[in-house]
């Protein structure tokens, strides 16, 4: 039986952690994303730090999905 | 055939000692170069950086048990937006030798000593070479960017030393089995940060790698530990903002909230990568290897988030300093990369990644093994040749200049290869001359001749003259920018010409505060002094 994440023997897997930056990843770009439609006052659309927001939580998710295989092994 | 096949090794060796040594000698002689330079620099009794005198204000002002987090709003217009640590730790100094700058640079200087050796404490503790921990250390000293500001009156160089001793703590804090002791570790490697973040309000990125560590090794302990860390720094946090009657918000938090200037933020990346990629490309190598193929440490963490702080560097008041605490993440991991390698350690565990790349050029192993025993120390060669920085004058360091075929392209006779490339990069290094310091007592004696309070934008002189320091002209800056500083009672005295004089560096005061000088003082001389042009004004007739 698997630990609960909340007990002391618990740590986290390759595959855990991939999942974690593939769902932070994609929450990440879509909340960036969503400064713009929820804000429709600000100027100048998707400006120079969201590029480079939307862009670090691609590769987030790309370093997660390429995590996944790699299966139990601990992070 | 047997004879060639035991013989070569053995000469690889002897050619990889070689290089190494090489390699050591190199990075050692930026050593003496470095206690030159800050033995030069505690001679001097002015500001070299500019705002080294308001660091030394706010240790003053915690020497008498006050704070330096004030209304800038009523005279004497004077703030500080920097956390209190490094200058309560100087503020004994005071009691014993007066406002001096020479103590603030002793203090930024033995903190880069202690860095440097947990560097190699850290190097020597996971990969048990002595050559690649010297070698690791050594680099550390050896970087430009440490070079320039370890020995300032600056409190940049204090938290990473705090951050860098809180990683080195807590990186084998999960594996050790008695939970008191473990509890203990935790306990101090926190509390080390917290004592960064109390230094440098960038530490905040170290917190973040220590708790991602934490929490993915055992996320029960790190949220436990996380709720005692918020505890204790917020309540220290809420003490202070209580005592400064909430100045210590607008002036250290608020105030601190700058807009980046992205071509600074790239140009700075740039040249980190120029001056320090021959490391940064192990240290990476070994962060892809740790998150593939092995644990991730507390190391690879911390170098991936102190590349926000690079993020920062870009920002007003930022610079080529917010890459201090990466170099030391990178001179951990590239020097555990080069201890592995020199030891034939590394380990392919089978997945996926091993299938596609690395079993099919298994049967190279033992040339690639081989090979990294010459590429390791070439590469802190190259990087002794990327960080190559010393003085052309001189009787010691002029022969190895000419050696070199150096010529200066710095002030006073120094060759620095961190040229500036973009704005933001700090013009420091240089060693100052006998020059500098009687210009700066040419400045001192017109104060003095004044007899009058005066307006400048460093406070060394004043301290020179006994006088109050009025204004920290930055924070003024920080202030208006973010729309909380008025100005009406300073440039009320401005208007009636309360000041004896204004001295200006670089213009930084608001610019309603700059239009009340030009119109009622006027430019009277220009002092030359460590590269920068005094504009010493004196009221208009």
């Amino acid at each position: 039986m698997k630990p609960s994440p909340f007990s002391t023997t618990f740590t986290f897997t390759k595959r855990g952690l991939g999942l974690l930056l593939v769902f932070g990843g994609i929450l990440g770009f879509l909340a960036i994303i969503l400064i713009d439609i929820l804000d429709v006052g600000r100027q100048g659309g998707i400006g120079p730090a969201q590029r480079i927001g939307l862009g670090l939580c691609i590769i987030i998710a790309v370093i997660g999905l390429s995590l996944i295989p790699l299966g139990s092994a601990e992070v | 055939m047997t004879t060639r096949t035991t013989a070569d090794p053995r000469l690889l060796m002897l050619f990889s000692r070689a290089l190494t040594a090489a390699a050591l000698i190199v990075l050692f002689g930026y050593l003496l170069v470095y206690i030159a330079y800050a033995a030069n620099l505690m001679g001097f009794p002015f500001d070299y950086d500019q705002g080294e005198g308001f660091e030394l204000v706010d240790t003053v002002l915690f020497s008498r048990g006050e704070w330096p987090y004030r209304n800038t709003d009523a005279y004497p217009f004077y703030s500080s937006n920097y956390p209190p640590l490094f200058h309560v730790i100087a503020a004994p100094f005071v009691w014993g030798f007066g406002p001096a700058y020479w103590y603030g640079r002793l203090l930024g200087f033995l903190g880069t000593l202690i860095t440097a050796g947990a560097v190699g404490l850290a190097v020597y503790r996971e990969g048990g070479r002595r050559d690649a921990a010297a070698l690791s250390a050594l680099a550390f000293l050896a970087a430009n960017t440490i070079y320039h500001i370890g020995p300032l009156f600056r409190q940049h160089m204090t938290m990473v030393m705090f951050e860098t001793l809180a990683v080195v703590v807590l990186a084998r804090a999960n594996e050790i089995d008695d939970t008191g002791r473990r509890r203990r570790v935790i306990a101090f490697g926190l509390a080390l940060i917290i004592l960064a973040g109390y230094t440098k309000q960038l530490a905040i990125f170290t917190a973040g790698a220590a708790f991602a560590f934490l929490f993915l090794r055992q996320p029960r302990r790190a949220l436990v530990a996380g709720v005692l860390f918020a505890l204790a720094g917020g309540a220290i946090f809420l003490w202070m903002n209580w005592a400064t009657n909430g100045e210590w918000w607008r002036q250290a938090i608020r105030a601190n909230v700058n807009l980046i200037n992205y071509d600074q933020t790239l140009g700075l990346f740039r040249l980190w990568w120029n001056l320090y990629g021959c490391l940064i490309l192990p240290a990476a190598l070994l962060g892809l290897y740790q998150l593939y193929f092995e644990r991730l440490s507390i190391y690879t963490l911390w170098f991936a988030a102190s590349l926000g702080q690079g993020m920062l560097s870009g920002t007003w008041g930022g610079g080529d300093s917010y890459f201090a605490t990466s170099i030391a993440a990178l001179c951990i991991l590239s020097g555990i990369f080069a201890a592995r390698s020199l030891n034939g350690a590394w380990q392919f565990p089978q997945n996926y990644l091993t299938r596609l790349f690395v079993n099919p050029v298994r049967r190279f192993a033992v040339p690639f093994r081989r090979a990294l025993l010459v590429i390791v120390p070439v590469l802190y060669l190259g990087y002794g040749r990327a960080v190559l920085h010393m003085p052309t004058e001189g009787a010691v360091f002029e022969p190895v200049a000419d050696l070199l075929g150096l010529e200066p392209n710095a002030l006073n006779g120094f060759y620095d290869s961190a040229t500036r490339i973009v704005g933001g990069y700090a013009d420091i290094g240089h060693f100052v001359t006998q020059a500098d310091v009687d210009a700066g007592w040419r400045i001192v004696a017109m104060i003095r001749e004044t007899g009058r309070p005066v307006l400048s934008e460093e406070a060394g002189f004043q301290f020179a003259v006994g006088q109050e320091v009025i204004t920290n002209p930055t924070q003024l800056l920080n202030l208006a920018n973010n729309g909380v500083f008025d100005g009406t009672a300073l440039i009320d005295l401005i208007e009636s010409q309360y000041f004896g004089l204004v001295i200006l560096r670089a213009q930084f005061y608001p610019e309603n505060v700059l239009r009340a000088i030009v119109t009622h003082y006027e430019q009277r001389e220009t002092v030359a002094m460590n590269g920068f042009d005094y504009l010493i004004l004196a009221p208009r007739p």
